[in-house]
């Protein structure tokens, strides 16, 4: 298969299976089948391309032209390779995951859940692989509409409310700002493609750079930086796998994946670092941080907790473009992996709670953990790693990050990092702590002299609710070791001039 | 590549097979044997550097081994072993695998060759440790081990700060001796200061380690400070800012010993002045001073985690370690009394008990480089020592007022613990010399000698004859029932409290701003609503008169955007 | 505390062997006596600095009794530095909760209380 060919299929492949899911739709068994199987097929191309992209090659799709200049085309660069593994991975998981939950829960209108779900994928390939700022903002657009109706799940007046904040801030900032940007960036560069180094340097005036720049990162609403973050906790009201696709595989991530391309490809690090033009971003994300961090320590439903999280965790990607470093870039896109394989382990964790219990306040969880240990063992190592404390994936991301806050002389920076970490252990570790520890639900085999008690009790979720959730946990411990490999790949974007060394 | 199997790895490894294997006598032992097969690895691994691996780039060095490693890894083996014993009866499987996961992570610590190794163990016995506080299974527990958490990966992420300036700044992420100056030597200073309990980076000590379960405590008393001294030991040996906070360290907790009702916390005051000790020994630096450092490490792990046994026995048996419900025990247990006398007579420094055989060496090294303020303090902080932990614990809890209490005597594993972590008190009490072979330099020092005996019988009796004689005359304060402020009051109480009034105020002005902007709109609305309402003027112009305005709005736009 | 668990009257016979002969100290005037031993033990202490030639870095070291007398004024001074400092620092033990241990009784099922008397 030609690169051009498989980069093409990545895209519309998922959108073609809606097809057959449609079809299906009195059929669950053949339907999950066809959702399986086509995301299989589309993890396996990727890793195809991955290949490629290893071996240094840059494969391009071209499919057509808007305007002289204007096209739709894609580019994988390792950015966009990286993110592209992460969902079509990940997805592969989350629907695992999905088929328990959706049928655990008894959820209906399954078919066109699963519809939506193919085609927020085809955007999500669309948005990595762009290879223009065109192209990403079409699929862009395409991944809110089409995740509009996954968080109107539910269709109560609630998920209408919910899904209408989505939505409405998500449009409103990328019509109202994201594209004024771009056609300012189009007016000023003549072009919109991205590419290393940026296109914008001796364009214009510094002094308009931050304006641009604020343009694109309030513009940018998925990436959920202050204070357009409300969408984020409103769509909570979605099911959790949804939730799991728009913190961890597809939209968020979507959103900080495209404040990297941005600040990688568009801006340029360099030009960010002569100019300072990001000074302002890197305050306003560490605000971000650490304020999100807070509020997510006031919220008693697990799953609001876990959407400030999000919003805190991926500011970590903004701060990480905002210093302006190479080592911040680095940090930020391994960011992108260690958040993913986290964060979905605790979304799938609180839907398999939800599942076998129905709580969804974590004060009523004391003494859970001890009824379904596997579920909170994949929830601890989650938090742990969104923590940032080794040997789990999390722990490079910080590493990263302070690295490039120390290059970037952000000493400062370096503290949010710190006080970060001990916030995410307060709002984080108490599930688990009150899970284990607290309540009286079940039998405790715990006395000292007392005779041995049997463990049993145990009462997880169905099995599909709960092995998604220990393999991502697995996922985080192995990240941990693997380092290596996303440090490989991201290495030519992060470091064009060669690996420095110390 | 590892040429060595590291002895942590046999600590994960167990921990990861525990759950499987039946709960009950087959599975204690199993825990048990972990530790004597570490002893006989660390026994075994040839001096040098091992296990060495690299990962993203950087060189990571799994063991270290020479003699200041060995000697802490052979010590904590040991005393995860006899923690273990004493915890033969807890059927609680987190406890159980996050007891062998705490020694394992901090002898890996001990052994790590790099900073970045070292920093994976340091937070690892973070998490692990706070699982012996939780596992109270208390609301209180609860809230202690969040704070002790914070605290203890709070020391982490200050070391992974320093690191990253240190990396910044050389590019090298060795951990060998430091000086202190660049805020990276700074940053891991602290971080070490942290777990070593520092004079106002203390609190997380008193607050978590009577906490814990009766087993937990005896397990946390061994690790994490003897790590920080570990560590302080190998970056910070001679640096001169130690001695006064070793000092300080050394009689700061003296005071709240002795007037402290819960007599696990009063030993966990004790440990801390312990530590002042070793600090003091670390800062002066020579090789007589770090030999006795360690060897009081060595020592004080043995005597302390002895005390805590004994007290967690007693509370083991009648629910309760607060002096002021105990007293009398010693005729129903006596074999318990009997071995927390001997660890008492070892902290107190008694000849023929092990604190005799170190300390000394301490206050000899402080004498000879001729800090005689510090020896002084020392000399105040072993009579402390003597009052608090030599007098005042075994006292309340077996002798004082009869308290009623008959509880039977301690459990067999309990009183086996005890009873083998007693006779290593005494054996290195009465013959060092097997101790000091161990240590890093060679032991030019003598213990038993005329004048050292003679000082210190006399310091020892009259610190008692000073007790006996403000009992009697009722000046020696009575056992209640109460807490006494500790530096963490501030933030128990005036943090949240000035946390609370900020929000209140921040909520206020909100409040107001809202009520303002929201008035202002509606004003707004209105006056809109007056003009281009469907009785407005604008009104009848609508359809094309607006678009017209909003074309030319979108056009400006444009315009300005080409002009700029 | 239950007070079941309070049972005064000992009868010797469920003591343990070593316990038994601890009764001794249950008569005052043998605590008493003991006190007596510890004058005597100190006054012979003070006796022995004379006996022997003491090996001494400073000066103040040679003044006999200097470790008895440094010893017996530095723990006084402690003990009512501290009994002074409690005064401020006393709080009712429930001063902290919910939030803390000391008011909190250690759970029942995790210990093993038995009584000589079981």
């Amino acid at each position: 298969m030609s690169p051009e060919l498989a980069i093409t299929l990545t895209v519309l492949l998922p959108a073609a299976a809606t097809l057959l899911l449609a079809a299906f739709d009195k059929q669950p068994n053949l339907r999950e089948a066809v959702s399986l199987l086509t995301a299989g097929a589309l993890f396996i191309i990727i890793l195809g391309l991955l290949q490629t992209v290893l071996d240094g090659a840059q494969p391009t799709a071209h499919w057509f032209d808007v305007l002289p200049g204007l096209s739709l085309t894609f580019e994988i660069e390792p950015l966009g390779m990286l993110f592209g593994v992460i969902a079509s991975g990940l997805w592969i998981v989350t629907t695992l995951y999905s088929i328990g939950y959706m049928r655990g829960n008894k959820e209906t209108k399954q078919t066109r859940f699963y519809i939506c779900f193919a085609i927020a994928i085809s955007a999500t390939m669309g948005i990595a692989f762009a290879a223009n700022m065109f192209t990403l903002f079409i699929f862009y657009e395409v991944l809110t509409l089409s995740t509009y109706p996954l968080v109107a799940h539910k269709e109560t007046d609630a998920a209408r409310k919910g899904a209408r904040t989505y939505m409405g801030i998500l449009v409103t900032t990328s019509i109202g700002f994201q594209l004024v940007a771009i056609v300012w960036t189009w007016v000023v560069a003549g072009t919109l493609d991205f590419e290393q180094g940026g296109i914008l340097a001796d364009k214009i005036d510094p002094t308009l750079l931050p304006f641009l720049l604020a343009l694109y990162a309030f513009g940018i609403g998925k990436a959920a930086l202050m204070p357009f973050h409300r969408w984020l906790p409103a769509a909570m009201v979605a099911p959790t796998p949804v939730s799991a696709l728009l913190h961890a595989v597809a939209v968020v991530k979507a959103g900080v994946f495209t404040m990297l391309k941005v600040g990688v490809y568009i801006f340029g690090i360099d030009l960010l670092a002569t100019t300072g033009a990001a000074d302002w971003l890197m305050w306003l994300a560490a605000f971000s941080i650490l304020a999100a961090s807070v509020v997510a320590m006031t919220k008693d439903n697990l799953k609001a907790r876990l959407a400030y999280s999000t919003i805190s965790q991926l500011s970590y990607i903004t701060l990480g473009v905002a210093l302006a470093t190479s080592l911040g870039v680095m940090g930020g896109a391994i960011q992108i992996a260690m958040h993913a394989m986290g964060k979905i382990t605790l979304f799938m964790c609180a839907g398999a709670i939800y599942v076998a219990t129905h709580k969804t306040e974590i004060s009523d969880m004391d003494g859970l953990g001890r009824v379904m240990p596997f579920t909170y063992g994949a929830f601890f190592i989650g938090a742990l790693s969104i923590i940032g404390l080794p040997p789990l994936g999390g722990a490079w991301t910080k590493w990263y990050l302070m690295l490039g806050a120390a290059d970037a002389g952000q000493i400062i920076m370096v503290a949010v990092f710190m006080v970060s970490s001990l916030l995410n252990i307060a709002y984080l570790l108490p599930v688990v702590a009150r899970g284990f520890f607290m309540g009286s639900t079940g039998p405790v085999a715990h006395s000292l002299g007392a005779a041995v008690a049997p463990t049993k009790g145990i009462q997880e979720a169905p099995l599909w609710c709960v092995v998604p959730p220990c393999l991502t946990a697995i996922g985080c411990l192995l990240l941990f070791f693997y380092v290596g490999d996303i440090y490989t790949l991201i290495e030519p974007v992060a470091f064009p001039e060669g690996r420095p060394q110390p | 590549m590892i040429d060595l199997f590291p002895p942590f790895l046999l600590f994960v490894a167990g921990a990861a097979l525990l759950p499987f294997i039946p709960n009950g006598h087959p599975r204690a032992l199993a825990a048990a044997s972990v530790p004597v097969i570490s002893v006989y690895l660390i026994w075994m691994m040839p001096e040098g550097m091992h296990g060495q691996f690299t990962l993203v780039g950087q060189e990571l060095t799994l063991l270290r081994v020479d003699k200041l490693s060995t000697i802490f890894g052979l010590i904590f083996s040991l005393a995860a072993f006899l923690g273990l014993i004493f915890a033969w009866y807890v059927r609680d499987t987190i406890q159980q695998t996050m007891s062998l996961l705490y020694a394992g992570t901090a002898i890996g610590a001990v052994f790590a060759g790099d900073l970045i190794s070292l920093f994976i163990f340091w937070e690892g016995t973070a998490i692990a440790s706070v699982f012996l506080i939780w596992a109270r299974r208390t609301e209180g527990a609860y809230w202690t081990g969040m704070r002790y958490l914070i605290v203890q990966v709070g020391s982490g992420v200050i070391l992974l700060a320093g690191m990253v300036l240190q990396y910044n700044e050389t590019g090298s992420m060795a951990f060998e001796a430091m000086t202190l100056g660049s805020p990276a030597t700074w940053a891991i200073f602290i971080a070490f200061g942290v777990k070593c309990a520092f004079p106002l980076l203390h609190n997380w000590m008193p607050d978590a380690y009577p906490a814990a379960t009766v087993t937990g405590t005896v397990i946390l008393s061994v690790f994490t400070t003897k790590l920080a001294i570990y560590a302080l030991a190998r970056g910070f040996a001679g640096t001169e800012i130690l001695i006064y906070i070793g000092a300080t360290m050394a009689i700061f907790p003296v005071f709240y010993a002795v007037i402290e009702n819960d007599l696990r916390r009063v030993l966990t005051y004790s440990l801390n002045q312990q530590l002042g000790f070793m600090v003091v020994g670390i800062g002066v630096g020579t090789e007589l001073a770090l030999n006795g450092t360690i060897a009081h490490a060595f020592a004080s792990i043995l005597y302390q985690a002895l005390l805590f046994m004994s007290i967690g026995a007693v509370l083991f048996r009648t629910g309760t370690a607060k002096a002021s419900e105990l007293g009398g025990l010693y005729k129903t247990m006596p074999l318990t009394m009997v071995f927390c006398v001997i660890g008492a007579a070892s902290i107190s420094s008694f000849p023929l008990f092990s604190g005799f055989v170190s300390k000394s060496l301490i206050l000899s090294a402080s004498m000879q480089e001729g800090y005689y303020i510090v020896w002084g303090i020392l000399l105040f902080a072993s009579a402390g020592a003597f009052i608090h932990s030599g007098i005042k614990v075994p006292f309340f809890a077996f002798f004082a007022q009869d308290s009623g209490l008959r509880p039977k005597e301690a459990p067999w594993n309990m009183l086996l613990a005890m009873g083998l972590t007693a006779s290593l008190c005494i054996a290195i009490g009465v013959y060092p010399y097997p101790l000091y072979a161990l240590l890093p330099y060679d032991v030019d020092y003598v213990p038993y000698t005329t004048t050292h005996v003679v000082t210190q019988l006399q310091l020892l009796f009259f610190y008692m004859l000073a007790f006996v004689v403000l009992m009697k005359t009722g000046i020696y304060p009575p056992e209640l029932k109460s807490v006494n402020l500790d530096f963490d009051w501030t933030y128990r109480k005036l943090g949240p409290a000035i946390i609370r009034s900020v929000r209140s105020l921040i909520q206020a002005v909100w409040g107001a701003l809202i009520g303002a902007s929201l008035r202002g709109l509606n004003f707004g609305v209105a006056t809109l609503e007056r003009a281009h309402g469907t009785e407005g003027p604008l009104a009848r112009a609508w359809p094309t008169g607006s678009m017209v305005l909003w074309i030319a709005v979108l056009l400006g736009g444009v315009l300005l955007l080409n002009y700029m | 505390m239950s007070t079941e668990m309070k049972t005064p009257e000992t009868d010797p016979a469920k003591l343990p062997w070593l316990g038994r002969k601890l009764l001794w100290l249950d008569n005052m005037k043998n605590v008493d006596r003991i006190i007596y031993a510890l004058f005597v033990l100190c006054a012979g202490l003070i006796a022995a600095d004379f006996m022997y030639s003491k090996k001494s870095y400073l000066a103040i070291e040679d003044i006999p009794g200097f470790y008895a007398a440094y010893g017996f004024f530095m723990s006084a001074a402690l003990i009512i530095f501290a009994r002074v400092m409690r005064v401020f620092l006393k709080r009712d033990e429930t001063y902290y909760s919910p939030k803390d241990v000391e008011s909190e009784a250690y759970p029942e099922d995790q210990l093993s209380r038995e009584t000589i008397n079981d």
